[in-house]
């Protein structure tokens, strides 16, 4: 059975150039211009995975209610939302959608298949049982490489595919910095600047800080970039 | 961007370069002064109001003089040819010696001439003292103890009375055994009849009782007739400290018109018998006239009595300048204080006493004027009258005495076309005076009332309206740094006043508005900008990929490489504007994270990976160990730096030397980055902070001057400012950020 992916996107240039590096790996893919023709595409074949855009023509949250509607579907479908919005209330909205991973514009389409590669992994690691065996644990912290879980303290902390890759990274090597550019290469996009990896580990920090007021293990150096401090726990 | 306050922009006005304009103040008069001045413009209603009272005094005066003329002609019209009141025969003799004073007192019993001086003196009515006058006679040894002279007069049907209280320390009576008469105490009586002829006698005694008469010649020593006269009667009688007199004239024996002067003449030394002193009834021994006798005609009082005009003096004359009647006086009744006893007045009452005073002084009350009123005026009415009488018309004169107003009219008497004399009235003009006093007085309180209230009035409006544009001055002021950038969208001072300024408020707050609208369409453009350039960059950068993938031999072409290299310069100019976008947003979130954190160190830390990133540069921080604890988002300090450094190697020379400077003093922790490349740029020095300003000119590097604006947003959220200045003695460029010691969070 091949692997269908959904593009929802309005630009038929990037809409295709999507479809034709899926394509040429492998995917079958399935293109939707707009909200109306998705949600039909969706109700008669529910795709493995879906790339959206968050804003379709005029439809300025067309993304956001197909997510909604997805996550209905299937709990444990992979979204990638990929847009030119880069603001914080965007990216929490479709965190809050559960969204698996969240890329801006312009991307990489090699990065980008990466991560598709990756979440279908996940997906698949997800619908069978996960094994504790891929499972690090850190401290108080535990990481499944395979089903993307990381809990702190017990705890789900539900994050997205780069700051997934970002928090695996440096826990890699606890007590290690991790510069700027090592963490750069992590997410995955191509070039990206200090105040992105900035704004991911702000992030980060934030939901760890929404289940443990206290959490402290991240630290910054400044001007060179970021370590996991093991601490005492 | 709101997040600069008011000391970051004393700051940055402290900072700016003189080529801004600072605010033109212009030295002149404030709304304040202006309007304070237009109130004194109200002064000018009491004046004109003062001037106007001055005018009707005038008038009022006019009617008053036309008024009382119109009475005294009414009085001569009807005395006209009325000769039988004018007989020099009918009148009664009145006064003699003075040409003043009241008529003399009419007794109804003819008092003895033996009686007892007492019975006289109480009969004959009040004494007129002598003492002080005819003071040339006396000389200036006059001792009142040696000699006084106290005298009065009186009438009944046939006689006149004289009764004479003389002191006199040593009494010298007539020695019989001296032929003289002159050389003892003496009266001398000198009549002047009505026919002008005039006789002289001489009042003399050896001892108390009886007193001789004798008819002398002008020289007092030689008798005419040696005989004594029987016709005046008098006696002597020592008293206490000296002696009286009483005398009985019979009135047939004194005719009509007949006029009299009585002399005392005091002789004290019994050896030489000379005369010391002589006191004369006459008050002026110069005019050597004999005071008139007033003959009242009691008729002619009657007639005239109806015809009394309140605070007047209507006297009427004969031809021969003798009173014939009298009504009233010039002087208002006095009104007496009823037992108001002195009560014990507090300081209110006394400065409002003194306050009246002072105003009583200023409108020059009338009620002074009635102490300057003299009691006799009879030399000016005598002048009035002689005119009168000389031309035979009415005359009106106006008199002054010091406040004293008086109105005086005389009007000729005719009979037969003869002038049978002359009717004098006077009135004082104080009362109409006083009625215009209190007029003014009214006036002046309601007038300062009325001003005191508009003053204040207008004061206070003043001052509310300075205290208004004052704010709104400031408010507008502090609605945008001296670089033009807006602070605030709205003046709230004085927005929902209905009057011009809170108009003009709602104006510059509109204004201000719109301006924040379009400036927040300008800061967003970059923005908005980068999101639209997203797309079809992403369409770019797909296609480019795609191409690659699919022919792989391309991989090494150079074009495909540059075209590569092209997206990515486009991808970091992108990136570079929505950093800075998403920065002022971000950092307004972020006020809540600030924490405590050792500037010092992450200082040293972000220096040590600059190194690291740069190894062609030299950079090197130039401070102490010591921490210097500041209260920040640390990230974005870091970001600050991380412009700060870009710029300065941007900027500087190649490979050359960059210089980290942190200083702290009491205010304000100064954080420095001096690079040595080439000067500011004259052109843009004043807007280096401002977003899209940049002085590169090298196409391939990719710079939007964003760097410094981001440096200058962070410093402003932490309540710093930031300035660039050439390096002073050396080459180079010094880029500043000030951050105050004391970050207050804001709530």
């Amino acid at each position: 059975m091949p692997t269908v992916i959904a593009i929802v996107e309005d630009d038929p240039d990037q809409r295709e150039n999507y479809s034709d590096v899926l394509k040429s790996h492998g995917y079958e893919v399935r293109t939707y211009a707009d909200r109306p023709s998705a949600e039909a595409g969706f109700a008669r074949e529910l795709p493995n995975l879906a790339l959206l855009d968050i804003m379709l023509g005029e439809d300025m949250d067309g993304g956001f209610d197909l997510c909604m509607q997805l996550r209905n579907m299937s709990p444990t479908l992979p979204i990638i939302f990929l847009t030119a919005r880069d603001s914080d209330a965007d990216r929490i909205s479709s965190q809050r959608m559960t969204a698996w991973d969240y890329i801006t514009k312009p991307v990489s389409l090699e990065f980008l298949v990466a991560r598709v590669h990756a979440l279908l992994k996940i997906s698949d690691q997800l619908q069978s049982a996960p094994t504790a065996s891929t499972t690090v644990s850190v401290g108080a912290l535990e990481l499944n490489e395979d089903s993307m879980l990381v809990r702190w303290k017990g705890q789900s902390v539900s994050l997205t595919l780069t700051e997934f890759w970002i928090i695996e990274s440096l826990t890699r090597n606890p007590g290690h910095v991790r510069t700027y550019d090592a963490l750069s290469d992590v997410t995955r996009q191509g070039l990206v600047e200090r105040n992105t990896i900035n704004g991911y580990i702000r992030r980060i920090r934030n939901k760890f800080r929404e289940l443990d007021e206290s959490f402290d293990r991240i630290q910054t150096v400044h001007g060179t970039g970021y370590k996991w401090e093991q601490g005492s726990a | 961007m709101n997040a600069s306050v008011d000391r970051a922009s004393a700051q940055n006005s402290r900072q700016a370069t003189a080529s801004r304009t600072s605010r033109p103040v212009r030295r002149g008069l404030k709304i304040r002064t202006k309007l304070l001045l237009l109130v004194s413009f109200l002064l000018v209603i009491p004046w004109m109001g003062y001037e106007s009272v001055r005018e009707m005094e005038k008038f009022l005066l006019e009617g008053q003089e036309q008024a009382l003329e119109l009475t005294t002609q009414g009085i001569s019209s009807i005395l006209g040819n009325r000769s039988d009141l004018f007989d020099p025969g009918v009148g009664v003799p009145e006064l003699v010696g003075s040409s003043t004073g009241n008529p003399l007192k009419t007794l109804e019993e003819p008092l003895a001439i033996d009686a007892p001086a007492g019975v006289w003196a109480q009969a004959i009515g009040e004494l007129s003292s002598f003492t002080g006058v005819g003071l040339y006679e006396c000389g200036a040894d006059y001792r009142p103890d040696l000699l006084a002279v106290r005298h009065a007069m009186a009438l009944n049907a046939d006689m006149l009375f004289a009764y004479f209280e003389i002191d006199d320390d040593r009494v010298v009576l007539r020695d019989p055994g001296l032929l003289s008469l002159d050389s003892n105490d003496q009266i001398r009586l000198t009549i002047q009849r009505g026919s002008g002829e005039v006789s002289r006698y001489l009042l003399t005694t050896q001892e108390p009782g009886r007193i001789s008469v004798y008819l002398m010649k002008p020289n007092w020593r030689e008798v005419v007739n040696g005989e004594a006269l029987r016709d005046i009667v008098g006696t002597l009688e020592p008293g206490e400290g000296g002696y009286a007199v009483k005398i009985r004239i019979p009135r047939e024996f004194l005719g009509t018109g007949a006029r009299l002067k009585f002399e005392v003449v005091d002789v004290d030394d019994e050896a030489s018998r000379a005369i010391r002193q002589i006191i004369s009834t006459e008050p002026d021994p110069f005019r050597f006239e004999f005071g008139s006798v007033r003959l009242a005609t009691p008729e002619l009082a009657k007639l005239i009595q109806p015809l009394y005009v309140a605070e007047a003096n209507i006297t009427v004359w004969d031809a021969f300048f003798r009173v014939r009647a009298q009504v009233g006086s010039v002087f208002p009744p006095v009104r007496e204080a009823f037992g108001r006893a002195p009560q014990k007045r507090s300081l209110l009452t006394q400065i409002e006493d003194r306050f009246l005073e002072f105003f009583e002084w200023i409108l020059r009350s009338p009620q002074r004027g009635v102490k300057d009123m003299p009691v006799d005026s009879s030399r000016e009415d005598r002048r009035l009258l002689s005119r009168v009488i000389a031309e035979g018309n009415s005359i009106t004169e106006r008199r002054r005495y010091g406040e004293a107003k008086l109105i005086v009219t005389a009007s000729p008497i005719w009979a037969a076309g003869n002038m049978e004399g002359a009717v004098l009235v006077k009135q004082s003009a104080n009362k109409l005076l006083s009625l215009q006093y209190r007029t003014l007085q009214r006036f002046t309180l309601l007038f300062l009332g009325v001003f005191i209230f508009l003053g204040i009035a207008i004061l206070v409006f003043a001052t509310r309206l300075t205290y208004r544009v004052g704010k709104l001055q400031r408010e507008t002021e502090q609605a945008a740094t001296p670089e033009g950038r807006l602070l605030k969208n709205r003046i709230r001072a004085g927005s929902r006043s209905s009057d011009e300024l809170g108009s003009l408020t709602r104006s510059i707050s509109a204004l201000l508005q719109n301006l924040g609208q379009y400036t927040q369409y300008l800061e967003k453009l970059p923005d908005t900008l980068a999101h639209e350039l997203h797309n079809p960059l992403n369409v770019v950068n797909s296609s480019l990929e795609n191409l690659q993938y699919n022919h792989a031999e391309l991989s090494e072409d150079k074009h495909l490489q540059r075209a590569r290299n092209g997206v990515g310069r486009l991808r970091s100019i992108i990136t570079s504007l929505t950093e800075a976008a998403s920065l002022k947003e971000a950092l307004t979130r972020e006020q809540v994270q600030s924490e405590t954190f050792d500037l010092a160190l992450l200082v040293r830390n972000c220096v040590e990976g600059y190194q690291a990133a740069h190894p062609g540069y030299r950079i090197v921080p130039n401070f102490s160990e010591a921490p210097v604890l500041i209260l920040g988002v640390p990230d974005r300090i870091a970001q600050m730096l991380d412009k700060l450094i870009d710029n300065a190697i941007q900027f500087g020379s190649e490979n050359g030397l960059i210089i980290v400077n942190l200083r702290r003093d009491a205010e304000f922790i100064e954080l420095s980055v001096l690079n040595d490349g080439p000067s500011l740029p004259d052109d843009i020095a004043d807007r280096l902070f401002d977003p899209m300003v940049s002085s590169t000119k090298d196409a391939r590097k990719t710079h939007l001057g964003l760097g410094l604006y981001i440096v200058r947003l962070v410093a402003e959220s932490h309540r710093g400012t930031v300035r660039a200045e050439n390096r002073r003695g050396s080459r180079g460029v010094e880029v500043t950020v000030a951050l105050p010691v004391e970050i207050r969070r804001r709530g």
